[in-house]
């Protein structure tokens, strides 16, 4: 199946097209609040690299972040809209899971961490592959660093912006506390949300086409998941 | 305009905090027109949140354009071309109702217009009453604006005055919180000044005498506020029916002055009020009686017309289409925008 995949999440407005295993298109367009709407101009861009038009495609799939919520919004009415418009299916793929589709390794517990942008404070998920799917282990977290440092139990790959200073921060204190860490620099990509998108509808499972929404991650979440792990031994990868 | 294209129209509207769709069939008949009005969320916060706005319009938008074809026994494959407010908002607003706009052009390979949210409001009393003269002078009256304009034909407009701090909207709506009331405040400040002596107060009717074409009602607000503060914080009962029609008349009479006046510098017979204020009962009679006097007719939209809504969007962006005018799908979302002259 051909399939659409699009990230308005990040700093640049993604757009993928995959047919099955392969990758026809991968591009990445810069965008900034003035130009986070261009991304159906980058959509069109983007097929007419892989020689496709909106009519050939199969399925649609979006990033529904966490990230830049003005830019998720966007690319989540696109997609919704675009899908609505075609009569297409529709797969939405939460931003942490494509980064971590990015940075996974047979059988290594990824990290996905994403900026709030306020403070130091992250959006966080692990993933592992189960049974060659992409699952996500545990609840999703936002927090400071220095609790999200306090969650990694065992080896793992992080995923995201690697280079940033939070990240740093975060790298230097699970290997204070003696574990391994493997960075992978990821940024959101459209082939990866297509090929997400490609896996669930194949499985059957579509989006609630009018009724989709971003993942508003809630500060709530984030106090449960803490007060949760805080009565167990284990970190994540463990329970 | 002597003949008419016959084109179906989609309009979206974003701009603020409706979420709207309507369909409007060659520029002048409303096939449906849907409005979700975020009026729960408005009482929550005491007015708009932007952020929570656009995550509102984010929810909200695929729902009301089905609701628009539903209600107009449409479909997507009838929709000639697509109309959306582009310019004058809040930005994150905006970009979801431009981001559905452009999605539907591009789908259905038809052609998109980026609109200007104070044309739309014109085009709001021009879609009630086609029958309203070129040129004429127009005042848009609402929560987020209060501009006087000189309306030419093909889209030409002049800039005539516009407020230099509060729009009259907001400046019922500061009252209307400030008494404990209701938001918005327009409606029920209309309702209870029916009950109220317009003349118990005296509030100062600002730059009225002013020969700019230019408007003030934060002045106004604050003389109210202090003549009240003081009983209001005693926790005493006030007089609420006597104090909304004596500020309401206030905002009336400076409104309808500046713009009788700007009528007869301009030379024209006709006199456009819109705008969600021109809703309000002694605005309309007040506008009534001094055009009756002054020899010109007066216009106010229809009621559901008055306030942000996607049928005056897809009218004006008919109008723009008639003259060439289309975007393309690199359309920009601008937030603060001149409206053209």
């Amino acid at each position: 199946m051909l399939v659409l995949g699009i990230d308005t999440s990040g700093y640049a407005n993604a757009v993928g097209v995959t047919d099955g295993e392969k990758v026809l298109a991968d591009l990445t367009f810069p965008a900034k609040t003035d130009s986070l709407e261009q991304i159906v101009a980058n959509i069109d861009d983007a097929l007419k690299c892989a020689g496709l038009t909106l009519e050939d495609i199969g399925g649609i799939g979006v990033g529904l972040g966490p990230g830049s919520w003005t830019g998720i919004r966007v690319g989540v009415t696109v997609g919704k809209v675009l899908a609505f418009s075609t009569g297409k299916p529709l797969a939405g793929i939460p931003t942490l899971e494509v980064l971590a589709y990015q940075a996974i390794v047979e059988a290594s517990l990824v990290c996905a961490v994403i900026p709030t942008g306020a403070g130091d404070a992250v959006y966080a998920a692990c993933y592992q592959l189960q049974a060659g799917v992409v699952g996500r282990v545990g609840d999703y977290f936002i927090g400071s660093v220095k609790d999200l440092t306090g969650m990694i139990k065992e080896p793992v790959v992080l995923a995201g912006d690697t280079g940033a200073s939070y990240m740093q921060t975060l790298r230097d204190g699970i290997i204070k506390a003696g574990i391994a860490v493997t960075n992978i620099t990821a940024v959101p990509g459209g082939a990866a949300v297509a090929r997400l998108a490609s896996e669930r509808l194949e499985r059957g499972e579509r989006a609630d086409v009018l009724g989709l929404e971003p993942l508003y991650l809630k500060e709530s979440t984030a106090r449960a998941f803490v007060n949760r792990y805080a009565a167990k031994t284990k970190g994540w990868g463990g329970s | 305009m002597g003949w008419v294209l016959e084109m179906l129209i989609l309009g979206i509207e974003t701009s603020c905090d409706e979420t709207s769709a309507a369909l409007v069939a060659d520029g002048k008949t409303v096939l449906s027109s849907t409005v979700a009005a975020q009026l729960d969320l408005l009482r929550k916060y005491g007015g708009v949140v932007p952020e929570i706005a656009a995550r509102r319009h984010t929810e909200l938008i695929g729902y009301v354009i089905k609701e628009a074809l539903d209600s107009a026994v449409k479909t997507l494959e009838d929709v000639e071309a697509v109309a959306v407010t582009a310019r004058q908002g809040l930005i994150g607003c905006l970009l979801v109702g431009v981001a559905a706009a452009k999605s539907i052009s591009y789908a259905r390979h038809v052609p998109l217009v980026g609109v200007h949210h104070i044309e739309g409001h014109i085009f709001a009393n021009i879609l009630s009453h086609p029958e309203i003269p070129l040129p004429h002078v127009c005042l848009t009256v609402s929560g987020g604006h209060t501009m006087l304009l000189y309306v030419r034909e093909g889209c030409r407009y002049q800039l005539l005055g516009t407020t230099l701090d509060d729009a009259a909207g907001e400046a019922f709506d500061k009252i209307a919180k400030f008494l404990g009331l209701d938001f918005p405040g327009g409606p029920v400040i209309d309702r209870l000044a029916k009950q109220g002596d317009r003349e118990a107060y005296h509030f100062p009717r600002p730059m009225i005498k002013s020969r700019a074409p230019d408007f003030s009602f934060s002045g106004l607000k604050t003389s109210v506020i202090n003549a009240f503060k003081e009983r209001v914080a005693r926790g005493e009962a006030l007089p609420l029916a006597d104090i909304a029609a004596s500020f309401q008349e206030a905002v009336v009479e400076v409104l309808v002055a500046k713009t009788m006046r700007a009528a007869e510098a301009k030379g024209v017979n006709a006199v456009s009020v819109t705008g969600g204020v021109s809703a309000n009962s002694r605005l309309r009679e007040a506008f009534r009686e001094a055009a009756l006097r002054q020899g010109v007719d007066v216009y106010f939209p229809n009621l559901s017309l008055c306030t942000d809504n996607a049928a005056m969007i897809a009218a004006a962006g008919y109008a723009r289409m008639m003259l060439g005018e289309v975007s393309d799908l690199r359309l920009n979302v601008v937030p603060t925008a001149p409206l053209e002259v």
